[in-house]
């Protein structure tokens, strides 16, 4: 073999590799960057301080966030106990007063698209959860419509995660994520075992 | 040894080559696929359009929120700025205005709570002649995209907020 037949092989192969290890760091989707509370989220989403894996993470995964001063994102794709959210199992999500003006939480399934179901539960919002008497809120993902409480839907979802929409968050919110009370995600049971 | 040294040197710089490469233009890449579905391939540029209430099948853009309603307008300023209007919702619910750069970034949002009569900017690059007395907000690239959020987390609510909307504007400023 001539040696610029050598050069160009290893050239191109080269560029392969690393188009390949670019490509599958942006697969990892919107749970990664800081973690609070088990709940992943990054300052410079949708900034134009963003670094350019975050840019590009956030283009394949959450393509038009908005920057912190109008929302802030959180994701997560396991419980309290660090078990992956399974599709066929019911969780209990319970938090206090949100520093935002509005929240909401929404499934996704695996590939950022809405679960391909017909229960027309996608989320559950602030304007559904509302707090009881100790201020704190509680909503269900299941596969099942539950008694009277929110509910976002995971049927369909396959290997899913949950994000956290905090609109118009506190200036404090903004300047430390770290005080954000976060909501807690309990699993209750698995296969309709309740 | 040496020439198998040089290889090695040449395979890695390549790597970090093709790495930086791809992560530098999928932004870049991955608006232009959303600006072309957004405009309808270039039929509906600077000009609004009002997507349906969000369901499991609204896969136009990754993650969509199903409690908010969306119009959008892929903006073109080679030819001059756009005045960029949006009104408030009937129930003064949340409504907010976001401008995207063509390689993603957020480089404004505006929202019914700091202009509760409604949103209203020029959208202009540097050096563009705007007027005076208007909010300017500048764009590093020619193309992008305008984003309407609107929350209306029920049919009812998104029927009210359609209504509304269809008063938003981005259009170039002669025509405004």
């Amino acid at each position: 073999m001539s040696g610029k037949l050598v050069t160009t092989g290893v050239l191109i192969a080269g560029l392969v590799a690393g188009a390949a290890s670019g490509w599958y760091t942006l697969q990892r989707g919107m749970v990664q960057g800081e973690v609070y509370s088990g709940w992943s989220g990054s300052k410079v989403t949708g900034s134009v301080d963003a670094d350019p894996w975050t840019r590009a993470r956030v283009a394949v995964s959450g393509l038009l966030a908005l920057n912190k001063s109008q929302a802030i994102y959180f994701s997560r794709n396991t419980d309290d106990s660090g078990a992956r959210l399974r599709e066929d199992c019911r969780y209990r999500v319970t938090g206090g007063v949100l520093p935002a003006r509005w929240w909401s939480i929404t499934v996704y399934a695996a590939d950022n698209y809405l679960p391909l179901n017909d229960d027309d539960a996608l989320s559950f919002d602030q304007t559904e959860a509302q707090p009881d008497g100790k201020s704190e809120w509680t909503g269900i993902l299941s596969p099942i419509r539950p008694d009277g409480q929110p509910w976002a839907s995971t049927s369909k979802a396959g290997n899913y995660d949950i994000t956290l929409r905090l609109y118009q968050p506190t200036p404090q919110a903004q300047a430390d994520y770290a005080a954000i009370p976060m909501p807690k995600v309990t699993k209750l049971d698995c296969g309709g075992a309740a | 040894m040496n020439r198998k040294l040089k290889l090695l040197a040449l395979f890695v710089g390549a790597a970090i080559v093709g790495h930086v490469g791809l992560v530098m233009a999928v932004p870049h890449a991955i608006m232009n696929v959303a600006m072309n579905r957004i405009s309808g391939d270039g039929a509906r540029i600077n000009q609004f359009s009002f997507g349906p209430r969000t369901t499991k099948d609204s896969r136009g853009v990754v993650r969509p929120s199903p409690d908010l309603a969306y119009a959008s307008c892929v903006y073109d300023l080679s030819k001059g700025p756009l005045l960029v209007s949006a009104a408030p919702s009937p129930n003064q619910g949340y409504v907010s205005l976001s401008a995207f750069a063509a390689n993603t970034d957020n480089i404004a949002a505006l929202d019914t709570t700091q202009y509760p009569q409604g949103i209203r900017f020029v959208l202009a690059r540097k050096g563009q002649p705007v007027p005076a007395g208007v909010q300017v907000v500048e764009s590093p690239s020619d193309k992008g995209i305008i984003l309407d959020r609107r929350l209306a987390p029920t049919a009812e609510l998104f029927a009210e907020i359609d209504q509304a909307r269809r008063a938003d504007s981005c259009a170039p400023l002669a025509q405004s």
